[in-house]
Formats: structure tokens, C-alpha cells, sequence
């Protein structure tokens, strides 16, 4: 989706858009959902990753709320991108199993983050937890098992964030 | 690759749906099969289908699934998925659900996504029925 769409999902100060594709021709299903954001923040907070996009008419349900198959995408990329960020690891982490409770709707105009938090890293797996919010509330409770292959597998397909979010997922694990 | 016989293509859709579609259905004795042919727009990072489209298309078979088997409009409270195997672009994918147990105000719902060589997808969700007197709207 091009750049011009920024302006009219006005994210929060210190998102930046996540290029998903860099120099691929067709995009794939992440940027094609629409622009979703990611921000760092100093590591151990809560905002240590953080993910985020501005609800549109494209995303929603014929009822006009948030579609759940949107916050499931999400949820799915906050365990799995945001959680191999969270423990210092620069690989592709394929979902193995999740569970998402819609405990309440967003609409459109809602700005939604999402946010992980590791329950535990095991060789072969990560358990993470992931909540949306919209302000202070939570609309999606998620737990995520994802593997952690062997070897260097994927780095994270292409994904870009901006430079200092890089270097941050850059930092060996501590 | 064509649409399989009896297909038809869900040109309600509106929204998600309709921007991650085009999606079909068919009805066979009372139960919905959903069908959809992923390109390179419902990929990831690997170039297989990305699991958020694979959730939310197992989600609408399910939920299509409560409407044909108990004629009542629900909505997803939770869902449980377990990822089998990849789901390939270009390979017809099928989801179907199937009501295991309701009483007035819930639905629990078994859910199976799979393509031409293997299942794709495992689902279990619990489903909110709305009330019979509330407007329907099109699930998709």
C-alpha cells in the first residue's frame, strides 16, 4: 500500500509503518491487510515492541466492526514477530497453535495495538500472550505457541522497521 | 485451476471478506462448505498461506456452519486453532464446521480446513448466538 495512506491513519508519535515487502512485486497478505506500525521501546517495559494500525472500512465485518479474521492476523504477527523481537531472536517463527478470545469490538477510526508478553522459551517453542487494546481497553486475549526452528532458519521474511527498531532487535538476547 | 462444481461465490461480501476473497460456498443436505483459491496477495514471508487468512476463513465456515445447522446468527467468542500443515497458493482450500453441541445462547463448533494432499487447519470456537428478533446481517 503506498505511502500516501499514512497521512490518513495518523499514527500515534513514535509508530512507524512495517515494509513488509521490500522489493518483492506482488504484496503478500501482511501488506495487503492494509499499513500496520510497529514501535520499540527500552526492553524489559511494556512497550518494548509494540504493534499498531488505524481501523478502515476494509478491515471490518458487514456489521462494521473490526473483523475478527483482522485482529486473529494481528495477534498471529504480534506472537510471532513481536515475540522473537522480545527474546532476541531474528528468525521466522512459524505458528504451531493459537487461542483468541473477541472479548470486544474496535471500529472503525480505532487506533489498535497489540502487545506480547513471553510466557516461556523452550529450545523448540515460544509460549507467548498477546493482547489488542484500543486505548486502555482490551478488545482480543490471544496465547500463541510458535516453533523456533533449528539453525539460523528465516529471518523475518523481508520486514523492515525503521533503523532503530533494527538495532534493538539486533541486541544478542540477555 | 477452476472453481469446483457447485460453488458459488459469496458476491455479498463486503469489508475483510470481500478485500481477502473472492470466497464461495456450497450447500449440500443442510451443511456449508466454503472454498477459496489463494494468490500471491494471501501469502507470507514463506510464500505459503499466511495463518491470519487461514484463521479467518476457518472462523467464517464455522460461523456459517451455526447458520445452516441451527438457522441463528452468531458471533466468535473464542477460537482454538491448531496449525497441521502449510496451505500451498494456487491449491483450492475447503473449511467446513460442525456444530457439536448449542443450548439458546451458545454454539460449540468443530472446525477442519484442508487442500488437496492434507488438513491445513484444526479449529474449536464457542460461538454466541444473537437472538432470532436482531436484523440479520450477512456473515462473511
Amino acid at each position: 500500500m503506498p505511502d500516501s495512506t499514512i497521512s490518513i491513519d495518523n499514527p500515534p508519535e513514535g509508530f512507524r509503518r512495517i515494509d513488509f515487502d521490500r522489493g518483492r512485486p506482488d504484496p503478500t497478505f501482511n501488506s495487503h491487510i492494509g499499513n500496520l506500525y510497529a514501535k520499540r521501546g527500552p526492553k524489559g517495559t511494556r512497550d518494548e515492541f509494540v504493534m499498531g494500525f488505524r481501523v478502515h472500512r476494509h478491515m471490518c465485518n458487514p456489521a462494521g466492526g473490526l473483523h475478527g479474521g483482522m485482529m486473529m492476523t494481528v495477534a498471529d504477527l504480534v506472537g510471532t514477530m513481536g515475540g522473537s523481537a522480545l527474546v532476541g531472536l531474528r528468525k521466522f517463527l512459524p505458528t504451531v497453535s493459537m487461542t483468541f478470545d473477541f472479548v470486544a469490538p474496535a471500529k472503525v477510526g480505532d487506533w489498535v495495538e497489540g502487545r506480547a508478553e513471553v510466557v516461556r522459551q523452550t529450545r523448540t517453542l515460544l509460549f507467548t500472550t498477546i493482547y489488542l487494546t484500543v486505548d486502555e481497553d482490551k478488545i482480543l486475549r490471544a496465547s500463541s505457541i510458535a516453533k523456533i526452528p533449528s539453525g539460523d532458519g528465516l529471518a523475518f521474511g523481508k520486514a523492515r522497521l525503521d533503523r532503530g527498531a533494527e538495532m534493538a532487535a539486533e541486541r544478542p538476547p540477555s | 485451476m477452476s472453481i469446483p462444481p457447485g460453488f458459488r461465490q459469496l458476491t455479498e461480501a463486503t469489508g475483510f471478506a470481500a478485500a481477502n476473497g473472492p470466497w464461495f460456498e456450497k450447500v449440500e443436505g443442510g451443511r456449508a462448505i466454503r472454498g477459496f483459491l489463494p494468490g500471491p496477495q494471501h501469502a507470507n514471508a514463506l510464500g505459503i498461506v499466511h495463518g491470519g487468512m487461514l484463521a479467518a476463513f476457518l472462523d467464517s465456515a464455522m460461523g456459517t456452519a451455526v447458520f445452516h445447522t441451527l438457522q441463528r446468527r452468531a458471533v466468535t467468542l473464542r477460537l482454538s486453532l491448531d496449525y497441521l500443515g502449510p496451505g500451498r497458493i494456487g491449491d483450492w482450500l475447503q473449511a467446513e464446521g460442525e456444530v457439536m453441541g448449542h443450548d439458546e445462547h451458545m454454539a460449540q463448533v468443530r472446525g477442519r480446513l484442508y487442500g488437496p494432499r492434507h488438513d491445513v487447519l484444526a479449529g474449536l470456537g464457542a460461538f454466541a448466538l444473537l437472538n432470532r428478533h436482531r436484523t440479520p446481517k450477512t456473515r462473511s
